[in-house]
C-alpha cells in the first residue's frame, strides 16, 4: 500500500497555494491601467478612484513615496524597461521623470488637457507635462519666531541667527534634491557652496526627510526648517504651532515644483495610458488636489487654489530650465551631501 | 556514510540546494553580473576616507547591538526556558513583541520622549538627554530593544533541545551559577553566536533608524546609489564592503564557536531543572524591566502622540483588504520558506565540520544583501516573456521575495536545530532497516517541530514586515500593509504615524499571540 506522509502533503499544500497565488493577471478581460504613482497615497488615491468612477478603467496603482526612503518606483520602472509592466508615471517632483526621460524609461505624449498649463512646465519633447505644483517653504514655530523675525529667503538659513535651531532634509534625496539643483542651476556653484559651507558652520541639522523637518519644527526642537508646502499643510490644519514663509519672493523667485505625469515607453495599454494622462492634467483633476490637505496649486487659470496658498499668479515663481538643472543633479546634490559632511 | 549515494537523501538534498539556488543565489548573481557587465562599477570599491569612516561607524553599531542585544535576550531565553515563571506563554509574546514593531517607530518614539523638545525635556526643563538620543550608542539601543527577542527565543528553543539531566547531574555537586557558566551556557553557545550574527547583519542594514538618530552609516552610500543615482552597478557593488564585513565576523565567530558535540535528549522530563526555582523572582523582576523600557514605554509615548489623531477612521477602513493580503503572504511565505529550509538546514546540520562552517557563512552573507538588490535582481531575472514571466505581476513575486530574503536565516536556524538530534538516532533507524525518507519523517522531523515553528515565527514576522524587496515586486493594484502604512505616512502628522505604527504591530501581534496560547495550552507543553 502506498503510503502519503506528511511533509510530502504539505509540500503538495504549499506548491497548489503557490500555484493559486501566482494566477493569471490575463484572465481578467476588463479595461485596466496601471500608473506608478510617487505623489502621497492619501492625496493621489481619491483622484484615481474617481476616474475609475467616471471611466469604467480599472486603475492598478502602484503607490510609493519619497519619503518613506524605499527607493521604489524610479527603480523599478528602469529596472522593468525590457518589458514595462507601468503605462503612466505621475511624479510628485520633477528630478526622478527627468533622470527617467534621460534613461529612455519614457515616451512621448502631447495631451490636449495640457492647453493653459504655462509652457515652462511642459516638456518641448513632450516626454513630461507639469500640473498641481508644491512649493518648497521656509516653516517656523510660531511660538519661538514672531512672522516679522522669520526668514525670508532660503538664504537666511546660513545667518548666526538660527545656529543650530535650522534643520533640511537630506539634500540627494526628494524635492530637496530637486531645489538643490534648481539653485544650483541659477545662482551658480561658487555661491551655492559658499552657501553650504555657512549652513555646516551654522550647525544646521540635516534629517532624513521632509517631514521630520517640518515634525522638528513643530516640536520646537528648531525654530525653523525647510520643507515643502504640503508637509507643513497637514500640520496646520492639525492646529500646531507652525506657519510658512515662501521664500525668495523678491530677489530668486519662490521655489515652484509641479507634479509631473508621464507615458511608459512600450507600455502595454497605451490608449487607456494616453486617456488617464488626459484626466490627470484636467482641471477637475487639479481641484481635487487642491482641496485636498496637499494643497497643490493648480496650473490651469481659473482654477480655485487651496484656502492655505496664495494663488500661483500672486508671486513670482523661479524661472528653471528644467533640463539644465537636471543635467547636473546627481553631481551637485553629492556636492552639496559633501559640503554638509553627509 | 550511514546513507547510500543511492539512497532518497542524494535527490532530496539536491532538490534543496538546487531551489536554494535559484531562489536566493540566482537575483545576487544577476546583480553581480550586471555589475561586471558595467565594468568600471567596481572601481568605487575603493573607498574613500568618508566611506572608510561610515563602514568602521557601521561595524561599531553592527556589533554592539549584537553584544547589547544578547546580552538583553540571552538571559531572557534562559528564564523562559529552564526558570519556573508563572504565565510563561504571556512572557514570550510580551517579551518577543518589540520585534513586531518598526525600527523606525521605535526610533520615533525614542525621539519623542528623548528629543531635545520631548517629553523628558519638558518634565526637567532643560534638554539633558538629546545628545544621547541622537547619537551612536542612542542608536545601539534602539536597534537591541528592537532585536533582543530573536536573541531570546534562539536561546530558549537551544535551552529547551538540552538534556535537562546533564545539568540536574552537576546540580548535585555544584551551585546552580557554576552549572550555568560551565555546563548550560558552553551548550547554547553556537545558537547564542548564530542569533548575534543575524542581530548583526539586520543591525549593519538597517538604515532608517541609523538616518532619525543623525548616525552617518554605510548603508546611505548604498541607498544614495539607488535613490539619488538609480545606479544598479554601483548600488551593488558598494553592497560588497556590507557583506564582506558581515562575512568576516561570521568567520571570527565561526573559528570561536566552532561546531560543538551537543548532547541533547528526546522523551518528556522537566524542561526547568527544580534548582532555578529559586531564580524566580530575579527572572520576573528583569523581565519586567526589559519588557517595560522595550514594549511599554515605546507603547505609551505612541499611543500618546496617537491620541490626538482625528482622521484615522478612513485609513482604518481602506486597509482590510492589504490586512488580509499581509496576514496570508506572510502566512505562506513563512510556511514555504520553513518548507525549503528543513531541507537545506539538513543537509548543512550533517555536513562536514568544514563545508558545514562554510555553509554557515555563506548563509549568513546571503542575508546580509540589502533587500532592493534582492529585489531589482527578482526583477531582472523573473520580468521577462516565457514561463518566468507569468509569474511576474502576480502575488507569487512577493513570496519569492520572501523566499530570496529569509531562507538563508530559517536555514540557518534549522542547522542548528538539525546538529541538536544526534547523528545515532539516524544510525540506529538505518541499522534497523528504516529508509532514509522514513527516517527524516518518524525520528528526525519530529525532533526539529520546535525549532521548525520558531524558525516559521521569525520569518513570519520579518516577511509581514518586509518592504524594501517588496515595494519593488509587489503586483499593480495590491499592497501588502507595510507598504500601505508606508506609503500612507508620508506627510502623516505624527499622531497618525504613530496610530498606524500600533495598528501595523496589533494586526500582527493578534494571530501570534493566540498562536502563542494554543502552543501553551495543548497538553504536555
Amino acid at each position: 500500500m502506498m503510503r502519503i506522509d506528511r511533509a510530502s502533503l504539505l509540500a503538495a499544500a504549499a506548491v497548489m497555494m503557490l500555484a493559486a497565488a501566482c494566477g493569471s493577471p490575463a484572465e481578467n478581460p476588463e479595461r485596466t491601467v496601471t500608473i506608478y504613482v510617487s505623489t502621497d497615497r492619501v492625496f493621489s488615491e481619491p483622484v484615481l478612484r474617481e476616474y475609475e468612477k467616471r471611466s469604467g478603467v480599472r486603475v492598478n496603482a502602484v503607490y510609493d513615496t519619497e519619503e518613506t526612503k524605499s527607493t521604489g518606483l524610479a527603480n523599478r520602472l528602469i529596472a522593468e524597461m525590457n518589458r514595462p509592466q507601468g503605462d503612466v508615471f505621475w511624479s510628485n517632483e520633477p528630478v526622478r521623470t527627468l533622470v527617467l526621460k534621460s534613461r529612455g524609461v519614457l515616451a512621448a505624449y502631447r495631451s490636449t488637457s495640457a492647453n493653459g498649463i504655462p509652457d515652462a512646465l511642459v516638456d518641448p519633447d513632450g516626454y513630461w507635462t507639469g500640473f498641481s505644483a508644491r512649493i518648497r517653504v521656509i516653516a517656523y514655530n510660531t511660538r519661538l519666531v514672531e512672522p516679522e523675525e522669520a526668514p525670508r529667503s532660503v538664504f537666511d538659513l546660513a545667518d548666526p541667527r538660527w545656529k543650530g535651531n535650522a534643520a533640511l532634509a537630506d539634500p540627494r534625496f526628494g524635492s530637496t534634491s530637486f531645489h538643490v539643483a534648481a539653485l544650483y542651476a541659477q545662482v551658480g556653484d561658487a555661491k551655492m557652496d559658499d552657501f553650504f559651507r555657512r549652513l555646516k558652520a551654522n550647525d544646521v541639522r540635516v534629517v532624513d526627510s521632509n517631514s521630520t523637518v517640518r515634525d522638528l519644527v513643530v516640536r520646537g526642537e528648531v525654530r525653523v526648517g525647510l520643507t515643502d508646502t504640503d508637509d507643513v499643510n497637514v500640520a496646520v490644519e492639525n492646529g500646531d504651532p507652525v506657519a510658512m514663509v515662501l521664500p525668495d519672493r523678491e530677489g530668486l523667485g519662490v521655489p515652484v515644483m509641479p507634479n509631473m505625469v508621464s507615458l511608459v515607453a512600450n507600455a502595454p495599454h497605451p490608449d487607456e495610458g494616453r486617456a488617464l494622462i488626459d484626466y490627470l492634467l484636467s482641471p477637475d483633476a487639479e481641484r481635487m488636489l487642491a482641496e485636498s490637505e496637499a494643497v497643490q496649486i493648480p496650473l490651469h487659470a481659473g482654477v480655485p487654489g487651496p484656502r492655505n496658498l496664495p494663488s500661483i499668479d500672486s508671486f513670482r515663481p523661479m524661472t528653471l530650465d528644467y533640463t539644465k538643472a537636471a543635467a547636473r543633479v546627481e553631481e551637485v546634490t553629492l556636492r552639496a551631501a559633501g559640503l554638509l559632511g553627509l | 556514510m550511514m546513507w547510500g549515494f543511492r539512497s532518497a537523501r542524494t535527490p532530496a538534498l539536491a532538490a534543496a540546494v538546487a531551489a536554494f539556488t535559484v531562489l536566493c543565489g540566482l537575483p545576487l548573481a544577476y546583480m553581480l553580473a550586471q555589475a561586471g557587465a558595467a565594468g568600471a562599477a567596481y572601481a568605487v570599491l575603493l573607498l574613500d576616507a568618508r566611506q572608510r569612516a561610515l563602514l568602521l561607524n557601521t561595524a561599531a553599531l553592527g556589533a554592539s547591538t549584537a553584544v547589547l542585544a544578547t546580552l538583553i535576550g540571552a538571559p531572557l531565553g534562559f528564564a523562559l526556558a529552564r526558570v519556573p515563571l508563572r504565565f510563561r506563554s504571556v512572557w514570550r509574546v510580551a517579551l518577543a513583541a518589540p520585534l513586531l514593531l518598526p525600527p523606525y517607530v521605535i526610533a520615533l518614539a525614542w525621539v519623542y520622549l528623548g528629543g531635545s523638545a520631548g517629553l523628558v525635556a519638558a518634565a526637567v526643563g532643560r534638554d539633558v538627554v538629546s545628545a544621547w538620543t541622537y547619537s551612536l550608542p542612542g542608536a545601539v539601543v534602539v536597534l537591541s530593544l528592537v532585536f533582543y527577542p530573536l536573541s531570546m527565543l534562539t536561546t530558549e528553543v537551544a535551552l529547551r533541545r538540552i538534556e535537562p539531566r546533564i545539568e540536574e547531574a552537576a546540580l548535585t555537586a555544584a551551585s546552580p551559577g557554576r552549572v550555568l557558566r560551565t555546563i548550560t551556557l558552553p551548550l547554547v553557545t553556537p545558537a547564542v553566536a548564530a542569533s548575534a550574527l543575524v542581530v548583526f547583519v539586520l543591525a549593519v542594514s538597517e538604515f532608517g533608524v541609523p538616518s532619525l538618530l543623525r548616525v552617518r552609516v554605510f548603508t546611505s552610500e548604498i541607498f544614495t546609489a539607488f535613490a539619488a543615482l538609480y545606479d544598479f552597478s554601483r548600488a551593488t557593488v558598494l553592497a560588497l564592503p556590507l557583506v564582506t564585513l558581515s562575512f568576516v565576523v561570521a568567520l571570527l565567530a565561526t573559528l570561536l564557536v566552532g561546531d560543538r558535540l551537543l548532547v541533547t535528549r528526546r522523551g518528556g522530563g522537566s524542561a526547568s531543572p527544580l534548582a532555578y526555582e529559586g531564580w524566580t523572582r530575579r527572572a520576573a523582576a528583569a523581565a519586567s524591566g526589559v519588557m517595560v523600557i522595550a514594549l511599554v514605554v515605546p507603547v505609551v509615548v505612541l499611543a500618546r502622540e496617537a491620541s490626538g489623531v482625528a482622521s484615522l477612521a478612513a485609513v482604518i477602513r481602506g486597509s482590510g483588504e492589504a490586512i488580509r493580503t499581509s496576514l496570508a503572504l506572510a502566512a505562506l511565505g513563512a510556511t514555504l520558506v520553513t518548507a525549503v529550509a528543513v531541507w537545506v538546514g539538513y543537509a548543512r546540520g550533517r555536513a562536514s565540520r568544514r563545508a558545514g562552517a562554510a555553509a554557515d557563512v555563506l548563509l549568513i552573507v546571503l542575508f546580509a544583501v540589502p533587500s532592493t538588490v534582492v529585489g531589482v535582481g527578482l526583477i531582472g531575472v523573473w520580468n521577462r516573456p516565457g514561463p518566468l514571466g507569468s509569474v511576474y505581476g502576480t502575488d507569487g513575486m512577493l513570496l519569492l521575495g520572501y523566499l530570496a530574503r529569509f531562507l538563508p536565516v530559517a536555514a540557518l536556524a534549522l542547522a542548528a536545530g538539525v546538529r541538536y538530534v544526534p547523528a545515532s538516532h539516524e544510525e540506529a533507524a538505518a541499522v534497523g532497516g528504516a529508509g532514509w525518507w522514513q527516517t527524516m519523517t518518524r525520528i528526525v522531523l519530529p525532533q526539529l517541530r520546535l525549532t521548525a515553528v520558531a524558525a516559521w515565527t521569525i520569518v513570519f514576522i520579518l516577511a509581514f514586515g518586509e518592504l524594501g524587496t517588496s515595494v519593488l515586486v509587489a503586483p499593480p493594484g495590491e499592497s501588502t500593509l507595510p507598504i500601505r502604512i508606508y506609503t500612507m505616512i508620508a506627510n502623516a502628522p505624527s499622531a497618525e504615524v504613530a496610530a498606524l505604527a500600533l495598528l501595523q504591530s496589533g494586526v500582527v501581534l493578534v494571530p501570534l499571540a493566540l498562536l502563542a496560547c494554543g502552543i501553551a495550552a495543548r497538553p504536555g507543553r
